[in-house]
């Protein structure tokens, strides 16, 4: 077999940028999945019947349909029903934000209900109102419970962002798939994708193993 | 009945319970009480578990909201919207059997909350009145501790200390020693009397029949819902008028 690993370095500039890219959109599905989350975990446990429909609708929705279905969905679907020309970029996004935010709120949803009702009790019994006891008491700790969790929905969704690549977003997929293309280098390209993805992911997993250790519920 | 001279009698009472009712789908909690509460005195609510005792507490500060009747405090019934019954909360403190610090803020900072959160105090001043607060149940050199890191009795006198930060007219205490080890029960009972001694209003809801005996000026016998009986300790532990209560306390080990 011929192998020519140089199509790698020289194509490192744009691995690097497909890199980057990749990071962007995980760091910017979470910075809206995560407050996301908690507003529809919020909205799931309201008194006013049509919210929690809503938000239940919206979870079970986005939470069960594959996301590659998402993506595609985002990508065809949704300008023609919203009259919105997105870039492929921001129709990425907005297919891992609608999926993300389903799980976070989840995650977030058991975390806070994890926070015994005595705590509410107290802070309401201080003259709190319901909003100061979510924020300075139930927040804070469920916060805690849930960040090793949220860690691992960030290394789970750092390698779904691959999945983007289909509507041609310019992440390292992509890239990768775009120089294997035009090079005919498959297995080279292919390897090296694979090599970047772990490189990147080892550590994150190793971070959440961490995270795991350092704030998993001890009581 | 026989009449007994109650503390602060002649002014109008604290807290005024008239014929409360509270159910839980079939279960009746409450079941008519009717009992007041004048201003300086120690109530001690005594009776079986389940009689309603605890029940009576938290509606007292609306932690639950009453089917039927009305509870009176400080001449006024309790508010029904969010707004005035925050401000009713912040005039009673309420101490928790199972403490209920907030496990994520020290001592000092628990102390602190109701008062930069509610009150919108300062931070530096707040913590000044959170140390001083746990100078006064003894907790001086635990202000930096997380609850996690203080036996059970320093956390409720924590939370004692918490409840006092919001200066409450009245202090309700649902069982607060019930969770904790024998050999701490003493210094939160200890804190107690010492706030029953300076005139403070409490209600107390205990199986600390000695405690009740001592530092209560009236006793309420409480059971399924209702007041069996009610009066000054003396009467109470010595002599009981109903069968119901003379077998309770005897049921407790309590011989007089």
């Amino acid at each position: 077999m011929n192998l020519d690993w140089s199509i790698v370095w020289q194509s490192r500039w744009l691995l690097l940028e497909g890199a980057g890219v990749t990071i962007l959109l995980t760091a910017l599905t979470m910075l809206i999945a995560v407050p996301g989350g908690i507003v529809l975990a919020l909205m799931r446990g309201s008194r006013f019947k049509p919210v929690a429909l809503f938000a239940t609708g919206f979870v079970e929705l986005f939470r069960n349909v594959p996301l590659l279905l998402l993506v595609y969905w985002a990508f065809y679907v949704m300008p023609v029903l919203t009259g919105l020309g997105l870039s492929p970029f921001a129709t990425g996004l907005v297919a891992l934000c609608l999926n993300v935010s389903a799980y976070n709120s989840e995650t977030f949803r058991s975390g806070i209900n994890s926070i015994r009702k005595g705590q509410t009790e107290a802070g309401l019994a201080l003259g709190m109102s319901k909003g100061e006891v979510f924020r300075q008491i139930i927040l804070p700790q469920a916060w805690r419970r849930v960040l090793p969790i949220l860690a691992s929905t960030w290394v789970s969704l750092f390698k779904d962002t691959s999945l983007v690549s289909v509507i041609a977003v310019g992440e390292l997929a992509h890239t990768a798939m775009q120089i294997r293309s035009q090079s005919f280098r498959v297995l080279e390209m292919l390897t090296a994708m694979a090599a970047i993805y772990w490189l990147m992911g080892y550590p994150q997993a190793k971070i959440v193993d961490w995270i795991h250790r350092k704030y998993g519920v001890r009581e | 009945m026989t009449a007994f001279a109650r503390k602060n009698a002649d002014k109008p009472p604290m807290l005024i319970y008239d014929k409360v009712r509270k159910n839980y789908g079939d279960f009746t909690a409450l079941d008519g009480v009717s009992m007041h509460v004048n201003s300086g005195e120690v109530v001690c609510l005594i009776g079986p578990s389940g009689s309603g005792k605890s029940t009576l507490l938290r509606c007292t500060n609306a932690l639950e909201t009453i089917d039927d009747g009305e509870i009176r405090f400080e001449g006024k019934p309790l508010p029904k919207s969010d707004t005035e019954t925050r401000k009713v909360r912040q005039r009673m403190g309420m101490v928790f059997q199972s403490f209920e610090l907030f496990p994520h803020k020290t001592a000092l900072e628990n102390v602190a909350i109701g008062l930069t959160t509610v009150r919108k105090m300062d931070a530096d001043e707040a913590h000044k009145r959170a140390m001083a607060l746990l100078a006064k149940v003894g907790l001086a050199d635990k202000t930096a501790n997380y609850p996690a890191n203080l036996s059970g009795g320093q956390q409720q006198r924590v939370a004692i200390a918490r409840a006092l930060a919001m200066e409450p007219h009245v202090m309700l205490f649902d069982e607060p020693t019930s969770a904790l080890d024998p050999e701490t029960v003493g210094e939160v009972l200890n804190v107690m009397r010492n706030l029953a001694d300076e005139g403070m209003t409490m209600i107390v809801v205990t199986h600390e029949m000695s405690f009740a005996r001592r530092v209560a000026n009236w006793v309420v016998v409480f059971e399924r819902g209702q007041l069996l009986e009610q009066g000054p300790p003396q009467q109470i532990f010595e002599a009981p008028t109903t069968e119901r209560t003379r077998e309770f306390l005897s049921h407790l080990g309590w011989n007089g």
